[in-house]
């Protein structure tokens, strides 16, 4: 459409976005996504109900992920040709001259720390209001094979040995490590015109960023090994480790939906009775709260594949490179994020 | 659980098969015989007999629950006699309901399962009686018989005959209604809809030009309506959604209103009252109200405050596109019978237990949608409000209207992710089976409110606010002066935004919240009325200055300083503890929160319509249906609301059905209380219909309208000086309007917070303006 000014071009609503000219650029991005967000609250709700699985459902749960990949395509396609030459900034006080995008997306974090309080709210309650397991377990106020309510922090399993809670040590340092590497990406964009080989420009920025990439891959990778999997830590004799295997969260029965949880330390030595527990608010708190956490972590490597392909096409320079530090706020937030998470859910 | 009875039952049947191959059946034929169902009278030969008819004569073909049905058992033909008698045994098996026997010639195995006795060995039929289960599904029969040639001793067996008969027995379909497959419903619900707006549509393209007619020019202008990401035109679509919902939600409101109109009345069952009341509720509030106020922003914010447009404009035409999808996730449930019966807030634990319908689930996920619609809409606006204002309009020369849209979403942002992590918590604990608000888990129902609260107190707060800046807009243009006190206006605004967020525990006095909290919030509530009557005292003192010119959108301002004063100072008894206790649950809520929202919200929103409307569609509205809307709904609205108070006092009690009058129940109402109620349902119906007004009048200036000017009302804010309606971008992005003010030095250097900013942000010396 020809805007009012005599700009005088039609941007398909599919196609790539002709981001020098002011006027609106028409986009079916926002409709898919919303239809596609839709089905998928709509078929997980048939999925599941109560915790009863129904299998019908499954087929169309990938087909509402497919509505939104498709919408996230259409919304990608139409950035590619955004090159930074037309990045409006802000006019009035107290902002002015900085990135209206920048602005957007400290105002997004403050939304996003809202989210992160609400759940930790949460937590303090359940932390402060249900005694602990271990705490009914020695006072001797229970009867074997009656549940008890009780809070059973995941830390009491993942803490319990240098193994258990290697995973989440791990995951701390990547995301810390994947904090630098956006910012060396970011580094590299800004160097000046002239002062650096184009190709070595691209190259290292695409690294940078395909390292940033591996490191939030690597991050649910092992999060899903410490929540599912589990692994095995074989004998090396000199170090005095042996053989053992370590379990998941998962196989040890820390579950969402377990209320009769039997945990090896809640054997009594002396009459050999088992205490059992209701785990479910406290299981429900740590999967939400970390899985919110590595939802945002999932959300990254979408966004970071996407600046990571931009980069291999050569996009980014001194002119365009404050996409990566949208970017990098996002990322640095979440990292952030974790470093809350980590001490509050895996080791206290 | 179907499945598991099905793979018990197999496991039964293959034991019982193993059974008789390894150990002919115990059960010899003189005595009776068992468990043939599936295998057939196999010691007889492994066939059945073409010779031998078995039948079954006495059943229904539907049943009715719980009935007793004689039934006769029989069978003709057989091997031939060697001089004995023809006779024979059977075996009668039901899947469901209760077998019995009339006479000794019948035994029963189990109440699935009968068969002949000893006694019973020599004859051809037997009569039985079947009972009726009342589970109302389908009952098969299947019968074996076997007809003897009357051979004795070992080979007994050898030589007789059998046949299988089998029928089916119809069920009269269970007796709850089952969940409707949300397949079925979504298709249902896309197909009528999509007929209905394509029609819908296809007019309103048919109108603008009647030649043009054709699907090459069509294609392009509807793609134009979905794709568009221009300020205006979302603010359309968002005008659209709400002043729609607004007629849904009214139309449930009369619903609503016909049950209440007589006590004891059963005109919609307790059942269908709650998923009304819930979804009233849920639908004024967010497909409403905030729609409407969503669209008003859109359209007026960039052109008050010279911006070109939002600043993001694909994430505002995703806000948009979020809250239709939304509607039809929460009224999924509605068309299946099994829509949300929560109430609007939803209260745990009652909204994850099993026993409420299925639609909650898609009400919840509908909600989420919800939320993350006003947290982009939030990002834009905040974001485009602190950024893109035209050059020479500081913080203090922004018209209110812009100063109510962004105190309401500065309050709106922070609050309602409190309200998303509720709901997603409650989606997941009746999805996955989380433990959040399970009580027998340990989980404690009290929090979902503080959640609610903390996000429901603002957002009562956000649909008041802009109506706020709306009538700063209207009273100043119709007096013909600047507003009173536009300094404390502003900040009246800006403290009502600060108090919300520590007020909200009012709302949980009943709820057994720790007494401490509940003085704190019982104070700071009653705060709350300074900085409203600020606001109130400078309305009243902009008019006594001016000179007040009486156009409908005037009319509508006195209405609303009116009810809305009303409605202030009945907000008043709440924050008093002991008084809330007693009026809590009752009606004189009602007439509370109906009087700010109805004669605040959707007031300053009529006035926001007939004075805004020009502006954005270029023709002027019928001031004579104007005023006679006004005049009719402000009385019917009256009466409509009013009596609600009194019949608080008395102990009318909301949320519930029904009420009583007579008899000497503790909770009945004295016998006025009817006819009160009776006069508040037909101001109901007046009320609606005089809105139909509304909607005639804007429909009849879009087609014969006359032409408006730029400046219809001698307004003085950026939006008058486009032409009407506005160009697209809305203002040249190459070439913007510029404030001139006295004060234009102080607005254009930073103060003390653009300073703490400066030294934050890292700001590069890159030219002004970005563009080529």
């Amino acid at each position: 459409m020809s805007d009012d000014y005599g700009h005088d071009d039609h941007p398909s609503p599919w196609g790539p976005h002709d981001w020098g000219h002011g006027a609106p650029h028409n986009s079916f991005a926002p409709l898919i996504l919303s239809i596609g967000v839709g089905l998928f609250l709509l078929m997980v709700g048939g999925l599941f109900t109560f915790g009863e699985f129904d299998g019908r459902y499954l087929p169309m749960v990938f087909v509402a992920l497919a509505v939104i990949a498709a919408a996230i395509v259409v919304w990608w396609r139409q950035d590619m040709s955004f090159d930074g030459s037309y990045e409006p900034r802000a006019r009035g006080v107290p902002f002015k001259n900085i990135q209206i995008r920048k602005v957007g997306v400290w105002v997004f974090l403050m939304s996003e720390m809202m989210i992160f309080s609400s759940l930790f709210s949460t937590y303090m309650r359940y932390r402060q209001g249900i005694p602990r397991c271990d705490t009914i377990f020695e006072s001797g106020d229970w009867v074997e094979g009656v549940a008890v309510n009780c809070f059973e922090p995941a830390s009491q399993l993942i803490a319990s040995s240098w193994w258990h809670i290697a995973p989440g040590a791990i995951n701390t340092f990547a995301l810390i490590i994947s904090s630098f590497t956006i910012v060396q990406a970011l580094r590299w964009a800004h160097k000046p015109v002239g002062s650096v080989d184009e190709d070595v420009r691209r190259k290292r920025i695409y690294r940078y960023l395909g390292a940033t990439w591996c490191l939030a891959t690597l991050f649910l990778t092992l999060k899903m090994i410490e929540w599912f999997i589990g692994f095995h830590v074989p004998e090396i004799g000199f170090l005095g480790i042996h053989e053992h295997e370590i379990h998941s969260l998962y196989s040890e029965g820390y579950l969402i939906n377990n209320d009769h949880y039997q945990a090896h330390h809640y054997i009594d030595e002396a009459t050999g009775a088992h205490m059992v527990a209701n785990i479910q608010v406290s299981a429900s708190l740590f999967y939400v709260t970390t899985g919110t956490h590595g939802l945002h972590v999932f959300g990254g490597i979408i966004g970071l594949s996407y600046l990571t392909y931009k980069a291999w096409t050569g996009a980014y320079n001194p002119q365009s490179a404050v996409s990566i530090e949208y970017f990098g706020l996002y990322w640095h937030f979440v990292d952030l994020v974790w470093v809350l998470v980590f001490p509050f859910f895996y080791l206290y | 659980m179907e499945r598991s009875t099905v793979s018990r039952r197999l496991v039964l049947i293959s034991l019982l098969a193993m059974a008789m191959i390894v150990v002919p059946a115990v059960t010899s034929l003189p005595s009776g015989i068992s468990g043939v169902k599936d295998t057939g009278c196999n010691c007889h030969g492994t066939e059945a007999s073409p010779s031998v008819t078995a039948s079954i004569s006495g059943l229904p073909e539907t049943y009715n629950a719980s009935e007793t049905y004689a039934v006769t058992v029989s069978f003709t033909g057989g091997p031939s006699t060697d001089g004995n008698a023809n006779l024979g045994g059977f075996n009668l098996w039901a899947s469901d309901g209760t077998l019995a026997t009339l006479d000794s010639s019948a035994q029963l195995w189990s109440p699935n399962e009968a068969s002949h006795t000893t006694e019973g060995n020599d004859q051809r039929s037997w009569n039985l009686e079947w009972i009726a289960p009342d589970s109302g599904v389908d009952v098969e029969f299947i019968l074996h018989t076997n007809s003897v040639n009357g051979n004795e001793g070992d080979s007994g067996s050898s030589g007789d005959e059998w046949d299988r008969a089998q029928t089916t027995v119809l069920g009269f379909g269970p007796n709850v209604l089952p969940d409707a497959d949300p397949f079925k419903v979504l298709a249902t619900l896309i197909i009528i809809s999509t007929v209905l707006l394509s029609i819908i549509v296809l007019y309103v393209f048919y109108r603008n030009n009647p030649d043009g007619f054709e699907w090459a020019r069509f294609a392009p202008w509807i793609t134009e309506w979905l794709t568009s990401t221009d300020h205006k035109k979302i603010g359309t679509l968002y005008f659209v959604q709400g002043l729609f919902f607004l007629g849904v939600g009214g139309i449930m409101a009369l619903m609503i209103r016909v049950q209440l109109s007589s006590p004891g009345n059963d005109f919609i069952t307790q059942e269908y009252y709650n998923q009304f009341f819930t979804l009233h509720g849920t639908t004024m509030i967010f497909l409403a109200a905030m729609p409407l106020i969503a669209g008003f922003a859109n359209w007026i914010v960039p052109l008050q405050i010279g911006a070109p447009d939002l600043a993001f404009p694909r994430l505002n035409a995703l806000s948009f596109w979020l809250q239709p999808v939304a509607a039809l996730l929460i009224f999924t449930g509605v068309f299946s019978g099994a829509g949300a019966d929560t109430g609007w807030t939803g209260y745990a634990p009652y909204v994850v237990s099993e026993n409420t319908h299925a639609g909650v689930s898609m009400w919840a996920a509908g909600q989420i949608m919800l939320v993350a619609s006003s947290t982009l809409t939030g990002i834009n606006f905040l974001t485009t409000i602190a950024v893109m204002r035209s050059p020479g309009m500081g913080w203090f020369q922004m018209p209110l209207f812009t100063w109510s849209i962004l105190v309401a979403n500065l309050m709106l942002f922070l609050s309602i992710p409190a309200f998303g992590v509720g709901l997603i918590q409650v989606y997941l604990d009746r999805t996955i089976g989380t433990g959040f608000y399970d009580v027998a888990a340990g989980g404690d129902p009290l929090l979902w409110s503080h959640l609610f609260w903390y996000f429901g107190h603002p957002e009562v707060y956000v649909v008041i606010v802009p109506a706020f800046g709306v009538i700063s807009e209207v009273i100043a243009t119709s007096a013909r002066r600047s507003i009173f006190g536009y300094k404390s206006m502003v900040y009246a605004m800006a403290g009502i935004g600060l108090v919300s967020f520590i007020v909200y525990g009012h709302h949980m006095f009943t709820s057994g919240m720790s007494p401490t909290l509940r003085f704190v919030t019982m104070l700071t509530t009653m705060l709350v009325a300074v900085p409203t009557g600020i606001k109130i005292f400078n309305w009243l003192k902009t008019m006594h200055g001016g000179s007040l010119v009486y156009r409908t959108h005037t009319l509508w301002t006195l209405g609303f300083l009116v009810t809305f004063t009303l409605g202030g100072i009945s907000g008043m008894f709440f924050p008093s503890m002991a008084m809330d206790v007693h009026l809590h649950e009752t009606y004189f809520v009602v007439a509370h929160f109906h009087y700010v929202l109805v004669g605040g919200t959707v007031f300053g929103f009529f006035a926001a319509i007939y004075y805004w409307y020009p502006k954005m569609t270029g023709r002027m509205l019928d001031e004579r249906l104007g005023v006679l809307h006004f005049l009719t709904a402000f009385i019917s609205y009256n009466a409509l609301f009013w009596p609600m108070h009194r019949l608080g006092v008395v102990g009318m009690i909301r949320r519930t059905h029904t009420y009583y009058i007579t008899t000497d129940d503790i909770q009945a109402l004295p016998e006025w209380a009817a006819d009160w109620n009776m006069l508040i349902s037909m101001s109901a119906f007046l009320f609606f219909a005089s809105n139909l007004l509304l909607v005639v009048n804007m429909i009849k200036s879009l087609v014969r309208g006359e032409k408006a000017p730029a400046d219809p009302w001698g307004g003085w804010s950026f939006e008058w000086m486009t032409s009407s309606p506005p160009p697209t971008p809305s203002f040249d992005p190459h070439n913007l309007p510029m404030l001139k003010d006295a004060n234009e030095h102080v607005a254009n250097e930073p103060g003390r917070l653009g300073q703490m900013f400066r030294r934050l942000m890292v700001s590069d010396d890159a030219p002004e303006e970005g563009s080529h």
